[in-house]
Parts: C-alpha cells; sequence; structure tokens
C-alpha cells in the first residue's frame, strides 16, 4: 500500500466495515455514520468556510455601493473593492481554498465507499489488501449492500434525484446573492451546474456513493441553516421604506377588488414591485376616465 | 487587473469541474477496482487449450502449431438509457463494453462449456466453437464468477443470485436447483456422488448429485469462495474467516481447523505426498498435515521474496507445487525437499488460475496473452488471445 492508502484509505475502509458490522451488517447505516462522523471532524473548516460566506453577503451593500460609485473605471473599482476586502478581513477564494482542502477527505470517503462495496470480484479481491487483522473486519466481507430495498452497489434513480435536489438546496443556500450581473451569472451557473453534475454521476455510479452525497449535503443543509438561516434559498426582502413618503399596499387578489369599492381605507406601506404596479391605472380608473372623456366629448359635440 | 480577477474565477470553477471529474473518472473506478475484467483459466483437450479471453470470447487454441480460433463474442445485457453507456465510458479501458469471464471453460465429450459474468451459460462445439446452446434462451440470470462443473450428463453451476443450478449438458435444459442464503461466487466439486459448493453466506452446502437435495451443510465465520477438495473422504476447504477447514464429506462433522493464516483463502488447496498446500491472499503458502491440520512448513517472506497476494489457483505436477502472487512471480515449492524457488517474473499482476500441460504452465494475463512457462528452465512464450 502507498502511503495515502495506509495512512487515509484504509483506516476509513476498516472503520466503514466495522460500523457496517456494528449495526448488524447494515451498508446504508454506515456510510450515514461515517459521513457524520467525517464531517464533524471538518467541522471547523466547514465553519470557516460558511463565516467567510456570510462576511461576504454582509459586504454585498458595501460592495454594491462601490459598484455604483466606480462602476465606470474597472480599475479603481477593483482597487476600492480589495480594499474593502481587506478591511473586513475577508479573502474571496478562501472559500474555494478551503472546499479543495476538503477535497482529498471527500476522495478518500469516496473511494472506501467503493472498496467496501466490492461489487465485482477484482474489487473484493482488491479490498482483501485493506483489511485490518480483526476478526470482525474478516467475517464481515462481503457487506450486505441492501438498504432501503436499494441495492447500494447499483446506480438508483431515486437517490440520483435526491442527490441533485439535496445539492442544489445546498448551493442556493450558501449562494452569495450579488448585483454584479456577472458574478450573479456565475454564481446561477454553479448553483445549476453541479447539481446536475452529480445527480449525473450519481445515475452512473454504484448509489452507495450518492447515499453518501446526500447526507453530506443534508448535513451541509442543517448546518447552513443553523449558521445563516435559509440563506439564498429565501424570498428577497423587502426594499427599506424611507420616512415620510407614502406607499401603497396591495393586498393578495380579494384585496385589489376591494380597491374598486373602497380606495381611502388601504394600508400604506409596500414594496417597490408593488409601487410600480400601484402607479398604473387600475380598470375601474380606466373605465372612469373613458367615460369622462366619453362625456367630454358629448359636450363638445352639443 | 479587473481580467486578471476574471481569469482567476473562470480558472477556480474550471478545477472545482476538473477535480469533480478526476474524482468520478479515477476515482471510482480505476483505483478502487470497481471494472469487471475477468480471471479466466485455461482448459486443455485434445492438444487444444479453451480459454475465456478478457475480450469476452471464447478461444481455442491449438497448443501444436498455435492457431486460434474465436467464438462469437457474449453478449451484454440491455443497459437501460443513456446512463448506461455512460457508466461504460467512464470506466477504465472500456471494460463494461465486453463480457467479462472468470470461470475456466469445461470440456466433455464434443461440447465445451462457459458461464459469463452477463448471467448466461454457453455450449459451443469444440471444433468450431459453433453455439450449441444458451441457458437461459430468453434473459440473463445474476453474474457468474465460479466455473462450472460436468458430471454425468449434468451441468452444475453456482450463481450470484445465490442459486446451484443442475442443467442437462446435452440440451442446456434446466433440471434441479437450491437457492443458498447469499451469492455463491466459488466452484462447485463432486466426489462420491456429492456436490459441495461454498457460499457467501458462510456455509458449505452438501448435496446428492442425483436430485440437489442436500446432505449436509456446514457453516464457517466468514464467507467462502475457494473451491473445495476432497480426498480420502475429507472436504478441506479455506474461508474468509482465515481459516482452513477439513470436514467429514459422510456426514459434514469437522474434523479439524487451522486459522493460522493472516487473510482470506481464495482458492483451492492442493494435496501432494500426503500434505495439504493452502495458498492465502497475505501472500503465504501453508503446508498443513491432512490428519491433523498441524502446520509442517509455512512459506512466508523469510523464503518468499516478493510477497503478495495469492489468488490465482495454485497447481500440482509431480512432486512440485507451483503458484503464482500478485506481482506477477511464478514460484516452484519440491515438495520432497520443501524448497522454494522462482521460477520467472512477470510483469503485471496473475489471477488466473495455473495449469500444467506436457511441460508448461498456462494461465491469462491482463493484457489478453496466454503466457506458458516452462516448468523446467521458466523461459516465457505467450500467444495473443485478441481477436482481428
Amino acid at each position: 500500500l502507498n502511503v495515502w492508502e495506509l495512512i487515509i484509505q484504509q483506516p476509513l475502509t476498516n472503520v466503514l466495515i466495522v460500523i457496517s458490522h456494528v449495526f448488524g451488517g447494515n451498508f446504508g447505516v454506515a456510510i450515514i455514520i461515517l459521513t457524520i462522523i467525517v464531517n464533524l471532524a471538518l467541522l471547523p473548516l466547514t465553519l470557516g468556510q460558511i463565516k467567510s460566506a456570510k462576511k461576504m453577503q454582509e459586504l454585498q451593500p458595501k460592495l454594491a455601493d462601490l459598484q455604483k460609485k466606480f462602476g465606470k473605471d474597472r480599475q479603481r473599482l477593483a482597487q476600492e473593492q480589495m480594499k474593502l476586502y481587506k478591511e473586513s478581513g475577508v479573502k474571496p477564494a478562501g472559500c474555494a481554498l478551503q472546499m479543495l482542502i476538503q477535497m482529498p477527505v471527500w476522495i478518500a470517503l469516496y473511494q472506501s465507499v467503493v472498496l467496501a462495496l466490492a461489487a465485482v470480484p477484482e474489487g473484493l479481491l482488491n479490498l482483501a489488501r485493506y483489511l485490518y487483522p480483526w476478526p470482525v473486519v474478516f467475517s464481515s466481507i462481503p457487506l450486505n449492500p441492501y438498504f432501503l430495498g436499494m441495492d447500494l452497489a447499483q446506480p438508483n434513480m431515486i437517490l440520483a434525484v435526491l442527490v441533485g435536489v439535496g445539492m442544489w438546496v445546498q448551493q442556493k443556500m450558501s449562494t452569495v446573492p450579488s448585483d454584479d450581473p456577472r458574478t450573479a451569472s456565475q454564481n446561477q451557473m454553479m448553483t445549476w451546474m453541479m447539481p446536475l453534475l452529480f445527480a449525473f454521476m450519481a445515475m452512473s455510479f454504484a448509489s452507495g456513493l450518492a447515499l453518501y452525497w446526500f447526507v453530506n449535503s443534508l448535513f451541509r443543509i442543517i448546518l447552513q441553516y443553523r449558521m445563516t438561516g435559509w440563506g439564498g434559498l429565501r424570498r428577497q426582502k423587502p426594499v427599506d421604506t424611507e420616512a415620510g413618503k407614502k406607499y401603497i399596499k396591495f393586498e393578495p387578489t380579494e384585496s385589489k377588488k376591494m380597491t374598486i369599492r373602497d380606495k381611502e381605507g388601504q394600508v400604506i406601506i409596500t414594496d417597490k414591485e408593488s409601487l410600480k404596479k400601484s402607479q398604473k391605472p387600475g380598470f375601474l380608473d380606466r373605465f372612469k376616465f373613458t367615460k369622462g372623456n366619453d362625456q367630454d366629448n358629448q359636450d363638445q359635440e352639443k | 487587473m479587473v481580467k486578471l480577477r476574471k481569469l482567476k474565477i473562470v480558472g477556480l470553477i474550471l478545477l472545482v469541474i476538473a477535480a469533480i471529474l478526476c474524482l468520478g473518472i479515477f476515482g471510482f473506478s480505476c483505483v478502487s477496482g470497481m471494472t469487471p475484467i475477468g480471471w479466466s483459466g485455461g482448459t486443455v483437450a485434445n492438444n487444444i487449450l479453451y480459454v475465456g479471453s478478457m475480450e469476452g470470447r471464447l478461444v481455442s487454441i491449438n497448443l501444436a502449431d498455435q492457431s486460434r480460433q474465436w467464438a462469437e463474442t457474449l453478449k451484454l445485457p440491455a443497459q437501460g438509457g443513456i446512463f448506461g453507456s455512460c457508466s461504460s465510458m467512464l470506466s477504465c479501458g472500456g471494460g463494461t463494453s465486453r463480457v467479462p469471464i472468470y470461470g475456466t471453460p469445461v470440456v466433455s465429450d464434443d461440447l465445451v462449456y462457459l458461464a459469463g459474468y452477463n448471467g448466461r451459460i454457453y455450449a459451443y462445439n469444440t471444433t468450431n466453437l459453433a453455439s450449441r446452446w444458451i441457458y437461459p434462451r430468453d434473459g440473463y440470470l445474476s453474474s457468474f464468477v465460479g466455473s462450472l462443473i460436468i458430471d454425468q450428463g449434468k451441468l452444475y453451476v453456482g450463481c450470484s443470485d445465490g442459486w446451484i443450478y443442475c442443467l442437462d449438458a446435452i440440451t442446456g435444459d434446466f433440471i434441479s436447483g437450491y437457492q443458498t442464503g447469499d451469492k455463491i461466487w466459488g466452484t462447485p466439486t463432486i466426489a462420491d456422488n456429492t456436490l459441495l459448493i461454498g457460499s457467501f453466506d458462510k456455509t458449505i452446502y452438501a448435496f446428492n448429485t442425483s436430485d440437489l437435495t442436500l446432505k449436509w451443510t456446514y457453516t464457517t465465520e466468514g464467507s467462502i469462495i475457494a473451491k473445495p477438495l476432497v480426498y480420502n473422504g475429507v472436504v478441506y476447504i479455506g474461508s474468509f474467516d482465515k481459516s482452513m477447514y477439513a470436514i467429514n464429506l459422510a456426514d459434514g462433522t469437522l474434523k479439524w481447523k487451522y486459522d493460522g493464516a493472516t487473510n482470506w483463502y481464495w482458492t483451492q488447496p492442493l494435496v501432494v505426498n500426503n500434505m495439504l498446500y493452502a495458498a492465502n491472499l497475505d501472500g503465504y503458502m501453508y503446508v498443513l498435515d491432512i490428519e491433523t491440520g498441524s502446520p509442517i512448513k509455512v512459506f512466508d517472506n523469510t523464503e518468499i521474496l516478493s510477497v503478495s497476494a495469492i489468488a490465482s489457483q495454485p497447481v500440482a505436477f509431480e512432486n512440485y507445487v507451483f503458484f503464482a502472487n500478485h506481482d506477477g512471480i511464478i514460484y516452484k515449492i519440491d515438495t520432497t525437499t520443501q524448497t522454494i524457488t522462482q521460477l520467472a517474473a512477470l510483469t503485471g499482476t496473475i489471477t488466473s488460475p495455473l495449469i500444467v500441460y506436457e511441460g508448461n504452465i498456462y494461465f491469462q494475463t491482463q493484457d489478453i496473452v496466454i503466457q506458458s512457462v516452462n516448468i523446467e528452465n521458466g523461459a516465457v512464450a505467450s500467444i495473443s488471445l485478441i481477436s482481428g
């Protein structure tokens, strides 16, 4: 065995087998528990990543101001943005760097899941090289690949869809909204590309991996929710109201009907969009206006 | 500066995608042995060697002139949708686009039989390799990993669905079957009208060959993939619990158990000069007393220069035992003096069973070649199995 296999892959594989044995040979439960253990071990890194993203989110209004102020001078804008990042202690590449640091652990975990599954004869023969000389490990192999009626050694459509959905939710929650159209477009691309790519891969490989991905996403979603709430999944907040200004609030459809009967009693707080709508003439207003025109025309004719 | 930033972002995205792709292609497929390739051994009958090639077809080689014949390529079960083909593309070397063959062909009368990883059993004419029958005629069973066996006009084979199938060897018609508790990847043995086979459910089963009714079972502490050996009314079989068992053929009672190895027993043991030679995946060859199971000699790392797993079926010839290991080294043990010598060293792993025929050892290697090694001087020659 090489260093990678000796230090990372072998211990992970044996732990996976032992967990499976402890839970009555249930490999699905073993994958779930190992995923949680590994995620807990990487918690400091993950928390750092989420905190960094949160800081970035908090900087967005300031970044938007800079965009407005120096939008035409790209060089100056970049300088000011870097200055702002520096002052706030945010490293824009930090999130990606932390993700890359975690990559080897994920790879090892994937490989351990595949190894322990030993779905094909070569895989089983290969697995023998990785086993510790513990009786429990030797007698537990081959592991039972069935979990909730799914063969974890075969691709599974349901799990693949769950992987895609889970990853999309996770991506959406962790994406920092941006006023910069280019960044927003890149974020949008990543939000869709990553889940699609992983869902596609989940449909092509042993579903034990898909289970791992799904549990991993679920863990990250819970963590993200605890730290930042629903994040990008939340609907856009209404813009702040300015003192001294009057706004018209449009209630849903039923309230609009009331508008026709009694305009005076309307509540006066709204968001930008509703305000725009409120400025358009209502159906009844148009009717009255048209009628008035007709009356004028009639008078003129007289 | 803005351009630089743009480049950084694009580079980062590309890096993430590339990492994921690497993860997918190398992490899952090649590194961890997800792709079935096959390790069929050879059978010689009438100076013709039959082998299931890693191209997924039966090949016959006339050993006199090395002329070769290929049977029709085994067919893969239809894979659903685009994802079946995608997973083929993502695997190493297109391994899943051909049918792996693990079992060694068996020749009986004018037919040669083969069980494929695609879940089908094939019978071919020995002369022209034309197909005689296929079982099942429609559809596919689960994968066959072990070899089949022919006895008194009946074909017996264990399947990954846990069943032992008994077919009419002439027509391919189903006669009887028995379902064990888990997958069967081992090869059966027949002795005294008793069929013996190990299963992943950790049990060795003994059946009456006449009607496949159960005679007895013996449960070990690990799964069984090795082929049982019957010698003087005793069944010798190794298990994944790192133990070698001697079980009385008549009633299935334990005679002795040896648990000195440190890994799985993958192959059938051999008896030479009243000594049991048991190869283990720990890379050692254990020589045991067949009466008591006590170790007489262990060929370990003090005598084997390159210790690696022995997954290839060893073979005995006269007073010698030959075995090959994962590192591609072939060793020769003189059973009279209990000395070991290195016969030949090949590049690449050897997992295919060894056979001896007219002074040469034959086995298949992963470059789709039949290797022959002279048992006297270790001279190596090769015959390609690649068609076309």
